[in-house]
């Protein structure tokens, strides 16, 4: 029995004179100082995990190529590590590549409506510009505020209702003003003739032209200079009774017809060659390389002759599971076969390819085998094919044949 | 005492409150399967041979891989399209119970996602000639292979085994075809090409033998949601028994 102690409170007494005596309290306690030793050891071992990579913008590149026609996709708007911004960056110049498209989300932008944050796209124009890289800023998606509420309607995040087209040139106007000088365009909306890019309904060129027109004018409103690409279509022959999706073919023809032409100073166009070879034949029924040239004939037929085009996704994959993909070693051939087709029509000025890294590979099996570069920076021999191209070096890769059979045989 | 008491109500707590107890969470989907007795399945189809579009249904590989997991299951299996963008999507949304379509683990999914056992390796495999047989990339040493350029075989002899080995001499050719011709006309010592163009060009030529595994993997899972935990143990118990049995080899075979 502990006596007590006039200067100790009374509870503390009772604490000691009989819980201390339980097993129950005794590994209560032995476990605290366990946990205190635990979070000591944390507190010590904390610093000596490594630091984050120090990112150094260092002087300025140039990109050195002898065919300016290669451009590249890039995907870094999720991509949050700034090393690997920069690293990714500087991959695209030594590649020989001078222009990339990248995106540069609404929503990214102005989570909050009237509070624009542009740190993340800030970081992005800093390296590239520090890498000589010329920019194709692509503008598009639709912060969860401009969209109705769930309980309302379901939408994905690229619908855009009407009452926000007014909203969405505001964000194009802010991003000129913030980055005219750096970009060498801005493309307004992505493949708007398929209905997942337009909020899961029905595509509208109509109401595209009308945004096109909004956002063309509020982007003139601050830089009179800056390129306005349109278009931006998805190559598809859906036509089918109830398909939401349009041809990009007719797509383009209702643009005109909605008097676009006086709205977009560049149209920028994607085509992919699937399981075709770059020189086939374009033909309305087919998804092939060269059917940007029915785009081009619209755009002939509009008077529309002097405007370029910039082919701001293409290219083939080499999936060898896909049903509309071709062998790796194809692909390095049809791709450097395109890029000199490119080269040769007076209207076109680039060829971006898709993609050149996806921060994260496994999220899409499809992209995995488009991108040159692999998330954790794995180069692919199409990579140094393209960049052996772009600045004339010498071919990386010998091709062995079959010895043909000798008539002995 | 003391320590009794707690070590009982604790093992209470888990019995009452674990996965599919009375008040532990449950496995709506799988109540649902057994009820209506149908089960959704996403595939991708664009993949030859795993999955083609008909106009009746996808065929191929994967979806008699999840046809014969919803006949085990005894419920009838609906198969449902998606592209690339939206697989994931589709059953993050609860609108699949589980998707195939050459997916491969992805951990930076695994949060929410189970990723089942293998059921095929499509990775680069050898093809030697059957009188002189090369089972191992090992035994290349000094030796010649035939790749298809730019492919994962390709990157593979050169990244790893080129430095690994004292000499190795990389051949490639366009096609797959052409590096595994190259082997039957003697020119190489084996051909490291992708494993399904292998089974293949394989099974019509007796001459040819493919190595003993892929020599870089590219195992294809089934992909489920985590939380489905008794829908999970049931599509991994019927991939446990069509391997142990018979039927994922017998799948396989009819499509490759």
């Amino acid at each position: 029995m502990v006596e007590p102690v006039s200067d100790v409170p009374l509870f503390v007494m009772r604490v000691s004179s009989h819980k201390l005596s339980s097993p129950l309290l005794f590994s209560l306690l032995r476990f605290a100082g366990v946990l205190v030793r635990l979070l000591v050891l944390v507190a010590v071992m904390r610093p000596l995990h490594p630091a984050p990579p120090r990112v150094v913008l260092g002087p300025p590149h140039t990109v050195e190529t002898v065919h300016p026609v290669v451009c590249a996709h890039t995907r870094l708007t999720d991509e949050v590590e700034e090393w690997k911004i920069q690293r990714t960056l500087s991959l695209v110049r030594e590649m020989g590549a001078g222009t990339i498209v990248e995106f540069f989300p609404w929503p990214y932008a102005e989570s909050e409506r009237g509070t624009y944050d542009w740190a993340h796209f800030d970081r992005i124009m800093r390296h590239a510009e520090n890498q000589g890289l010329d920019v194709i800023a692509r503008l598009g998606m639709v912060p969860g505020w401009a969209r109705p509420p769930a309980e309302e309607k379901i939408t994905n995040a690229n619908y855009l209702p009407d009452e926000h087209f007014e909203t969405f040139a505001q964000y194009v106007a802010a991003f000129v003003g913030r980055y005219g000088d750096q970009v060498d365009a801005i493309i307004i909306w992505n493949e708007p003739n398929l209905s997942g890019e337009w909020g899961e309904r029905a595509v509208d060129p109509e109401a595209y032209t009308w945004l096109l027109r909004m956002s063309y004018e509020a982007a003139h409103a601050v830089d009179p200079d800056v390129v306005v690409m349109g278009g931006a279509l998805a190559p598809t022959t859906d036509a089918e009774a109830g398909s939401l999706n349009m041809s990009d073919i007719e797509f383009l023809e209702r643009m005109y017809a909605a008097e676009a032409a006086g709205y977009f100073d560049v149209l920028a166009v994607h085509t992919y060659g699937h399981v075709s070879a770059p020189q086939d034949a374009p033909d309305p029924a087919v998804t092939n390389f060269r059917r940007i040239e029915l785009l081009r004939e619209i755009m002939h037929r509009n008077g529309d002759d002097d405007k370029p085009v910039v082919i701001t996704e293409g290219g083939w994959l080499d999936d060898p599971r896909s049903t509309i993909g071709v062998r790796p070693g194809q692909r390095i051939t049809y791709t450097l076969a395109a890029f000199e087709m490119v080269e040769g029509w007076p209207w076109a000025e680039h060829l971006c390819i898709w993609n050149f890294r996806l921060p994260l590979d496994l999220r899409s099996r499809r992209d995995a085998y488009y991108a040159l570069v692999s998330s954790d920076f794995y180069i692919k021999p199409i990579y140094y094919a393209i960049q052996a191209f772009a600045r004339e070096w010498e071919n990386p890769y010998q091709l062995w044949t079959i010895a043909e059979p000798s008539a002995a045989d | 005492m003391g320590v009794v008491i707690a070590v009982g109500l604790a093992v209470a707590g888990y019995a009452l409150t674990r996965p599919g107890a009375r008040f532990g969470r449950q496995d709506g989907t799988w109540h649902r399967v057994q009820v209506n007795g149908d089960l959704y399945v996403g595939v991708i189809p664009t993949y030859e041979r795993f999955a083609e579009w008909t106009p009746e249904r996808p065929v191929g590989l994967e979806a008699d891989i999840a046809l014969e997991i919803g006949r085990r299951l005894g419920v009838e299996t609906s198969l449902l399209i998606y592209s690339d963008d939206s697989l994931y999507d589709a059953l993050y949304k609860g609108e699949t119970d589980f998707v195939l379509s050459g997916l491969q683990v992805d951990p930076a999914r695994a949060d929410w996602v189970h990723f089942s056992r293998p059921y095929f390796d499509a990775g680069p495999i050898l093809v030697s000639r059957a009188e002189a047989p090369v089972m191992s990339m090992r035994a290349l040493d000094g030796g010649t292979v035939a790749v298809e350029l730019a492919s994962s075989g390709h990157v593979a002899a050169e990244q790893q085994w080129q430095r690994r080995l004292k000499s190795l001499d990389i051949r490639p050719y366009m096609l797959p075809e052409d590096a595994m011709q190259a082997v039957l006309a003697g020119e190489v010592d084996a051909a490291l090409v992708d494993g399904v163009q292998a089974r293949l060009f394989v099974a019509d030529h007796v001459e040819l033998v493919m190595g003993d595994e892929a020599v870089v993997a590219e195992e294809y899972v089934i992909a489920l949601r985590e939380a489905d935990f008794r829908l999970v143990e049931e599509v991994e118990r019927a991939l446990d028994e069509m391997h142990a049995d018979g039927t994922l080899d017998e799948i396989i075979d009819r499509w490759l």
